[in-house]
């Protein structure tokens, strides 16, 4: 499904270099629940970007169901993003002066769906996530929690085959957390990918497998913290996996 | 279009709306009736006297003390005219169109008639008059050498010929038979014969209701010691002509005062200063407020858009691409300009409806609206294309930034 | 505290240049719009003699054609004939009077470095001087017995002296006017009129009367007005028959101290003129005025509508303007509101918040203030340019300057009255990120 190899992110000034991402190396399998995790600054967001494709990267090679995204354009970015991708943030990102139905609709929009075809699948989503009594309100009347579900409603209404999802808890309490996680396991069961990135070890450990970054570079999988080896070759992560 | 979500979303910072929508309105209020004036003066600037316009100047010649004799300099003055190389034609006359000051006179068809039939003003000129105008005889002929009478300031003016401009003649004699008709120019007898009929002439007053009544009198008429000359030089010779006549004139005769010599260009550009002026300062008004009503749009389109980086970059994340973010933030400003155009349309004609009962101006005709319609949308997607080309470079990634 | 406002928004102002600079020009041209045509609106119709504008009446009689009022409107004739000038003259049934006209005469200077040109004269009585008072730099004004002796007597301007005697005191030398000499009684100071409001019949921003001459001096040249002059019906051959013909080409002007007198004069007006009714002049109806200084102007349009029409436009350019600000400066304190909810959060009450947000207003109005009245310099140097005959009326004095400095600070105010009650709504905190 995410095929990074060798995948390099530098971040050039004319006076320094700085390597976000160095040789990172990743596979994400079909219908895969990973948890990226890390300290912060270890790349872990540039690495979401990159999967996303918010941010372009300066080296490797980034395959994302099988399409190698390197020499794309900003618009085929776009479409790609909006068709395979969805995105759940940690600020949730609705988009204050629409309701909940018109927020559900952005991705949609851009999709070129026909109305009754969007109207359709808003519904679903939000009823999916439980809010679909709350079509006609607006983002600032919703709990945190309520908007991060609502976010999730947005990223599932264009049945993406990817979620990436930033932490996904980390403005909410242990409470609401918890529903949010069990709302994207439940997702994840039936069929969609998941990459999530956190710095929680305890919703890591809810993952199928872990990531860990540090300074750029993939260092550990699954529980932590094992070998402390720097894995250099993408095949291995898949192959541990 | 998307038009529904961006005006739920507009009507969620209504205030911002009304405001831009408001400057518009108000934009689009003031530009079709301050251009609409402007059309006006213009069209009263552009109206032609009737005459040669750019080979001609006039000036005038005072003389001082005792034993000046103002008809024997006047004919001698004529004669040194004529003679300066350069000069096609010269002649005496006691105004010219478009210099403010004349005389004005009615003419009747009856004698003492109550109204007069017609207003019109008189230029009192010689046989060389039509020639030095530069006007065009449409009918009859011009005034013999034996016609013109020497006359005295403050005597009735009964002269037996005149020739009248088209425009009196067909007010005076609406079948077009005006030639060889008779006409009074006083309240008695001697009655005048109209011998000739010129195609154009304006009166001296340029806010004259009756501009083109104009009527040539073949008088020889110094007032007292005063006389002015209108002189046509040969087409391109007249700045050349002038210092001539003016160094002329003074060597011609010691004990008098040449005044300012005036082209006619330049009395038409005097005489039409407060028309030109009113146009400069309202092209002024309007163009101040086009910018200051695109700068408005600049400034809160820049806002908007700095207040929704994140959105931006969310809606870039869910899949829009650059030309979706550019064409919203088009669409926005295009609606949002739409309502303040309607409102400033209504405004439009408000206005125009009182500046008629107010100063008795024109009605606004309807296509200055649409016009105006039209600049105004074109304004506004100009001054946010810029804020809009920024938006649709906010990088997606922005929205994986947490504050 | 206010220092502290103060500062808050200078440096607050200046970490948003380009939206600050928008706001600035913005204010700084509807300002300058506003203002110059107010200026000129405002010199034009001031009142040039306001201790005695109320006392000083213009006489109207309707000698017009019983067919045809002089105006469509039926207003009565602007000037007076010169048997009605003379006759009112000698009545001398007013405080004080003068009849007047104006007459270009050609100059004959002495001295031979200097060509011989042309001067405008006022032609007049000895009461014009107390009834218009212009100050005297050298002599005085003549006397009534000159008035009645046709004295060949003079006043000079202070430029046509400064022109002809270096501004040397000239009084007792004599000026030759088309072959006569006259001698010089006074010369006047320096006479600045904004319109020359005693005769609006020529030109009320015309160039001034350059010299005074006694009216039964100048009578006896049989000399035509150079001004206007307007008949309707034939004024018959010659000289006399014209002083005896119904054409008017006079001003006529008295000087009535009390409403009292005023009253009295008007039914002597009334009673003249129905004499003259006996003689089978005035066919038309009683329609005598006596409008006073302030009254005249209007009467005559000193104002002129175009000037009108540019003031109201020039106001609701600076309305846009307002709009404009106001927008702005909602953008700008919209996006201060994480800083407004940090200072509630940290104790400022609303009150301290208002006052901040309207003192950066007034900081922006007093910048544009200060820039709109250079503009407005620029746009007077503009408004002489295109209308010449406007010098007098397109110059700035110190109540104007004062007045654009506040326009603009109270533009601005009031532009900021709505977002800084905004800004004052932000709930302390709410806009804080934990």
């Amino acid at each position: 499904m995410l095929k990074m190899t060798h995948l390099q992110k530098v971040y050039r000034t004319h006076l320094i270099e700085t390597y976000a991402l160095r040789d990172f190396s990743i596979n994400v399998r079909e219908g895969e629940f990973v948890a990226v995790t890390g300290p912060s600054g270890s790349g872990k967001t540039t690495f979401l970007n990159i999967a996303g494709l918010l941010e372009e990267f300066t080296g490797g090679e980034y395959l994302l169901d099988g399409v190698d995204v390197a020499g794309l354009g900003d618009d085929a970015r776009s479409r790609l993003r909006n068709e395979k991708i969805g995105f759940i943030f940690q600020s949730f990102n609705l988009i204050p002066d629409l309701n909940l139905f018109d927020n559900v609709d952005v991705p949609l929009r851009y999709r070129g769906f026909g109305a009754a075809d969007r109207k359709k699948r808003i519904e679903e989503s939000l009823s999916r996530v439980g809010l679909a009594s709350r079509m006609k309100h607006y983002p600032a009347e919703l709990s945190g929690g309520q908007q991060q579900r609502v976010a999730i409603a947005r990223a599932l209404a264009g049945s993406p085959r990817l979620l990436l999802a930033d932490e996904p808890t980390g403005n909410l309490d242990s409470l609401m957390a918890r529903g949010v996680m069990e709302l994207l396991e439940e997702i994840n069961r039936q069929g969609t990918t998941i990459v999530m990135v956190t710095h929680d070890p305890e919703l890591a450990a809810r993952a199928h497998r872990n990531v860990h970054v540090i300074d750029g570079q993939v260092t550990d999988f699954d529980d932590e913290p094992k070998l402390r080896r720097p894995v250099r070759d993408g095949d291995t992560a898949a192959a541990i996996a | 279009m998307e038009i529904r979500p961006i005006l739920s979303a507009l009507m969620r910072s209504k205030v911002s709306m009304i405001l831009i929508g408001l400057q518009v309105a108000l934009t689009l209020a003031i530009v079709c009736n301050a251009l609409f004036i402007i059309g006006q003066r213009l069209e009263l600037m552009n109206r032609p006297s009737g005459m040669n316009e750019a080979d001609t100047f006039m000036f005038g010649s005072s003389g001082f003390g005792q034993g000046y004799d103002g008809r024997a300099v006047m004919k001698s003055d004529l004669a040194v005219l004529r003679q300066i190389p350069g000069v096609a034609d010269a002649t005496p006359s006691n105004s010219v169109p478009m210099s403010g000051g004349g005389w004005g006179s009615g003419i009747s068809l009856q004698p003492k008639q109550k109204t007069s039939s017609a207003d019109t003003t008189f230029y009192m000129v010689d046989d060389h008059g039509l020639n030095s105008f530069g006007v065009k005889l449409i009918a009859g002929r011009n005034f013999t050498p034996a016609e013109i009478e020497d006359h005295d300031q403050g005597a009735r003016v009964q002269p037996p010929v005149i020739i009248v401009t088209k425009a009196l003649a067909d007010k005076l004699f609406p079948n077009g038979d005006a030639l060889g008709k008779q006409v009074y120019l006083d309240e008695d007898e001697p009655r005048s014969t109209i011998v000739g009929i010129v195609e154009k002439t304006q009166e001296p007053w340029i806010d004259s209701k009756d501009i083109e009544h104009a009527t040539f009198i073949p008088y020889f008429l110094p007032y007292g010691n005063y006389t002015r000359y209108l002189v046509r030089a040969e087409p391109g010779r007249r700045d050349e002509v002038m210092k001539a006549v003016e160094q002329k004139m003074a060597e011609a005769n010691p004990s008098r005062i040449i005044g300012k010599l005036r082209s006619l260009q330049q009395v038409r550009h005097e005489a039409y200063a407060n028309d030109r002026a009113m146009a400069i300062i309202l092209g002024a008004v309007i163009a101040a407020l086009l910018a200051v009503t695109a700068l408005g749009i600049v400034g809160m389109a820049s806002f908007w858009v700095a207040q929704r980086t994140r959105q931006i970059g969310t809606r870039r994340a869910l899949g829009a691409t650059k030309f979706d973010i550019l064409r919203y933030f088009q669409t926005e400003n295009f609606i949002i300009t739409t309502m303040g155009l309607i409102a400033g349309g209504i405004l439009a004609y408000g206005l125009s409806l009182w500046l008629m009962q107010q100063y008795q101006s024109p009605r606004l005709p309807w296509y200055y609206v649409p016009v105006g319609f039209l600049c105004l949308w074109a304004l506004g997607q100009l001054a946010v294309l810029g804020p809009a080309l920024r938006a649709s470079r906010v990088p997606p990634a922005v929205a994986t930034r947490n504050v | 505290m206010f220092a502290y406002y103060l500062q808050l928004g200078l440096r607050s102002l200046r970490r948003n240049p380009i939206l600050t600079a928008l706001m600035v020009v913005g204010i700084a041209l509807g300002i300058a719009a506003s203002m110059t045509t107010l200026t000129v609106l405002h010199l034009m119709g001031s009142n040039p003699i306001p201790w005695k504008s109320d006392k000083l009446h213009y006489v109207q009689l309707d000698n017009w054609s019983g067919d045809q009022p002089y105006y469509d409107d039926g207003r009565p004739p602007d000037q007076v004939t010169y048997q009605d000038a003379v006759a009112l003259m000698k009545a001398a049934k007013a405080d004080k009077q003068a009849a007047m006209f104006k007459l270009s005469m050609p100059v004959q200077p002495e001295n031979k470095d200097l060509k011989p040109f042309q001067a405008l004269a006022r032609v007049t009585y000895a009461d014009f001087f107390a009834m218009f008072e212009p100050r005297f730099k050298y002599g005085a004004a003549w006397n009534h017995d000159q008035d009645e002796g046709h004295a060949r007597v003079i006043v000079l301007g202070d430029e046509m002296n400064e022109k002809l005697f270096g501004g040397q005191d000239s009084t007792g030398k004599s000026v030759r006017l088309n072959g006569i000499d006259y001698t010089v009684v006074g010369v006047l100071d320096k006479w600045k009129l904004r319109s020359r409001y005693y005769d609006l019949t020529n030109g009320s921003f015309a160039d001034p009367d350059e010299f005074f001459m006694p009216f039964t001096t100048a009578i006896d040249l049989k000399q035509r007005s150079t001004g206007n002059n307007s008949c309707w019906k034939s004024s018959g051959d010659g000289w006399d028959a014209y002083l005896a013909s119904d054409c008017v080409w006079m001003q006529m002007w008295v000087q009535l101290d009390s409403p009292a007198r005023l009253a009295e004069y008007k039914s002597f007006l009334d009673n003249y003129v129905n004499e003259q009714k006996k003689l089978g002049r005035f066919p038309r109806p009683l329609n005598n005025r006596l409008l006073n200084v302030t009254e005249w102007m209007k009467d005559q349009k000193v104002v002129s509508r175009d000037m009108e029409v540019q003031t109201g436009l020039a106001f609701a350019f600076l309305a846009v303007c307002l709009v404009n600000t106001i927008g702005l400066l909602l953008a700008k304190f919209t996006r201060k509101s994480g800083e407004i909810g940090l200072r509630r959060a940290l104790g400022a009450s609303r009150r301290d918040v208002f006052t901040q947000f309207l003192v950066e207003s007034g900081v922006v109005g007093l910048t544009g203030g200060v820039l709109g009245l250079m503009l407005t310099g620029l746009g007077l140097l503009a408004v002489r340019a295109l209308y010449t005959e406007y010098k007098t009326v397109a110059s700035l004095d110190w109540s104007m300057v004062a007045t654009t400095i506040l326009l603009a600070i109270a533009s601005a105010l009031l532009a900021g009255l709505y977002p800084t009650w905004r800004a004052c709504r932000v709930q302390p905190a709410a806009q804080l990120k934990v």
